[in-house]
């Protein structure tokens, strides 16, 4: 792993409003290379790719995602090798379809560089599973698949992990799941529920 | 439809299997109330004499549901809620969450607020640390350690109480710097630290590093090598202790991590003693980043970003102008809007890379807030390293990846 190492050396002391840019890349996606590989590689994939606040953001097909993120970490120019994180987030109140995106944020240890990768699932698809690409993919897909009911193909072990396993209630980190869940609570040392309280914090629709 | 707590709960225990004639095979449930899992970690390890051959944590225990919490609050209030998360290093997770609010909005907070907000992530770095210390070496065997760790570590709860009147759930960081002013004998106190500090950690050292009991029960133990540790996504101590140089202090420097001279001390072996080391010279690191800050930071100047609309008005002028008084009102009840976007702030927690993950919609409540906790990704590689190890090292290992169940399960 010694080529692993940092060949660059430390940036120079930034002035002020610039001390978190760069590092994702150039911040026109024309010219950021892994916007190119990827383009390159699979045309037919390649949806977009978005700059905001200086984060690069590539959306891809969600039935290449597993592809494009193993030709990511494998590319010698990209090494995309640290998978940080996979998540979703369920869009149903920002647009139509598809309903949710996975979100999977790379890190590139030698170039030090981060990628944000999304992909745009409905509800019943199915998503290939990372796991064989990066083994860290796993509980972070158990955890999608237990707050957000998506369902990884390939996953080794895909049950629930912070709910119990006989959770019965959905999945709480949908839009469409109330905050306190769905049933009644007799708390110990009570005799009837906790009553409802309505939130003024109403988000407008 | 109504739960009745009044029934018992079934509950698996321990069953065994008649794998051959001589062999046989035992599933052991260990935790989640075992003293030295750090919380309420569960694990099932499947034995083969002592030897483990299979073993899966269960975790949630303490699941808080903190990520839907997140996105039903505004955005200056979810500040408190980030401390229940890893409790033993909360301004540590203000921080993080803090950066990524003023990320989102395009605002940055005062040179002397960013001074002092690395003087409290290096203290809490430390303290966390030290409980990691203590109770790591409780497991292992050693006793005395803990009591003179947490001697240490309440010198700096002392500091933090001095600062914002909590020690454990500080709530200290505003987005767009401090609510609160820097108490004028803080500098004194906390150089009074670096000064006793050092007495202290060659105590530990003297009792530890070349203690035979502890490096028999360290040394080839639980070993991650580096390839393995990068996929799993380890961070942290967890990876540079098996010597791939990743700290988001150095990769990617946020605040005036870029300005100070230090160095990220990285393992060879990969195994429970490497990491002890690199948590050990980290504390010593962090000693000099404070010492350095404390040399740097303006005495005088503002510690917070009153301009902006996204920011807290001034306490003193709420009270005396009407513009700031009303300003403060909407603050507080409508909050603020930041506009639509998405950002990942990353910064290195004493435990890893925390990240946080915000999609905003525009409106005063995050749309999507993610927390990518560095434990939560760490104890992944607790089935990695427990196969094929005897039965009284999944303490150690379990201790080696410094983990907080209200930040594994949030």
């Amino acid at each position: 792993m010694a080529e692993d190492q940092p060949q660059t050396p430390m940036r120079a002391p930034l002035t002020a409003e610039s001390w978190m840019t760069g590092y994702w890349g150039p911040i026109d996606p024309e010219l950021h290379p892994a916007v190119h590989a990827v383009r390159d590689r699979f045309p037919e994939a390649f949806i977009d790719a978005v700059n905001f606040r200086d984060e690069m953001t590539i959306r891809v097909e969600c039935a290449r995602l597993r592809d494009v993120i193993e030709f990511l970490r494998d590319q010698p120019e990209q090494r995309y090798n640290l998978l940080t994180d996979v998540t979703a987030v369920d869009m149903v109140r920002l647009r139509d379809e598809p309903r949710f995106d996975i979100v999977v944020q790379l890190y590139s240890i030698p170039n030090r560089v981060r990628l944000r990768v999304k992909a745009g699932v409905d509800d019943g698809e199915t998503v290939p599973s990372l796991v064989p690409v990066h083994a860290a993919a796993n509980w972070m897909e158990r955890e999608v698949y237990d707050m957000f009911g998506i369902v990884f193909e390939d996953h080794p072990d895909l049950r629930r992990i912070l709910l119990a396993d006989d959770w019965d209630e959905g999945h709480p980190l949908r839009k469409d799941y109330p905050l306190r869940g769905f049933r009644e609570y007799v708390q110990p040392g009570f005799t009837a529920p906790a009553p409802r309280i309505r939130s003024r914090l109403r988000r407008p629709q | 439809m109504v739960i009745d707590f009044s029934q018992p709960t079934p509950v698996e225990i321990s069953e065994e299997r008649q794998l051959t004639e001589s062999r046989r095979e035992m599933v052991l449930n260990m935790g989640p109330q075992h003293p030295s899992t750090h919380g309420v970690l569960r694990v099932m390890l499947t034995l083969d004499g002592e030897v483990i051959v299979n073993c899966d944590p269960i975790i949630g225990y303490l699941h808080r549901g903190i990520e839907k919490l997140g996105e039903s609050h505004r955005y200056s209030q979810f500040v408190p809620w980030t401390d229940r998360t890893d409790y033993v290093a909360a301004p540590s997770n203000n921080l993080g969450y803090v950066l990524a609010v003023e990320k989102l909005c395009g605002i940055e907070a005062p040179e002397r607020a960013q001074y002092w907000r690395m003087i409290m992530g290096e203290l809490t770095r430390i303290a966390s640390h030290l409980v990691w210390l203590g109770t790591h070496a409780l497991d292992i065997g050693a006793m005395s350690i803990s009591l003179y760790c947490f001697r240490e570590r309440e010198m700096i709860l002392d500091i933090f109480e001095k600062f914002c009147g909590a020690r454990l759930t500080t709530n200290m960081m505003e987005i767009g710097g401090f609510s609160r002013p820097i108490p004028a004998e803080l500098p004194n106190m906390v150089r009074t630290f670096l000064a006793e500090f050092p007495k202290g950690q060659r105590d530990y050292e003297e009792i530890l590093s070349k203690n035979p009991i502890w490096l028999s029960r360290t040394r080839g133990v639980g070993v991650i090598e580096p390839d393995v540790a990068v996929a799993y996504g380890l961070t942290g101590a967890c990876l540079r202790g098996s010597g791939i140089n990743y700290d988001v202090r150095k990769a990617q420097p946020y605040l005036f991590y870029d300005r100070l001279d230090f160095e990220i001390p990285l393992g060879s072996h990969g195994d429970v003693f490497d990491r002890y080391l690199v948590r050990m010279e980290e504390m010593r690191q962090a000693l000099k980043i404070i010492e350095q800050c404390l040399d740097q930071v303006p005495t005088d100047g503002p510690l917070s970003l009153h301009g902006s609309s996204y920011v807290i008005p001034p306490h003193d002028t709420v009270l005396t102008t009407a513009e700031d008084m009303q300003r403060h009102f909407i603050w507080v009840i409508k909050g603020f809007s930041p506009p639509k976007g998405e950002v990942y702030q990353a910064i290195e927690h004493s435990k890893g890379e925390l990240g946080y993950y915000i999609v905003s919609d525009g409106s005063p409540i995050p749309y999507r807030m993610r927390v990518r906790a560095p434990d939560f990704v760490n104890l992944q590689s607790l089935p990695y390293m427990a196969q094929g190890a005897m039965l009284a090292d999944v303490v150690a290992m379990i201790g080696t990846i410094d983990i907080v169940l209200g930040s594994v399960d949030r």
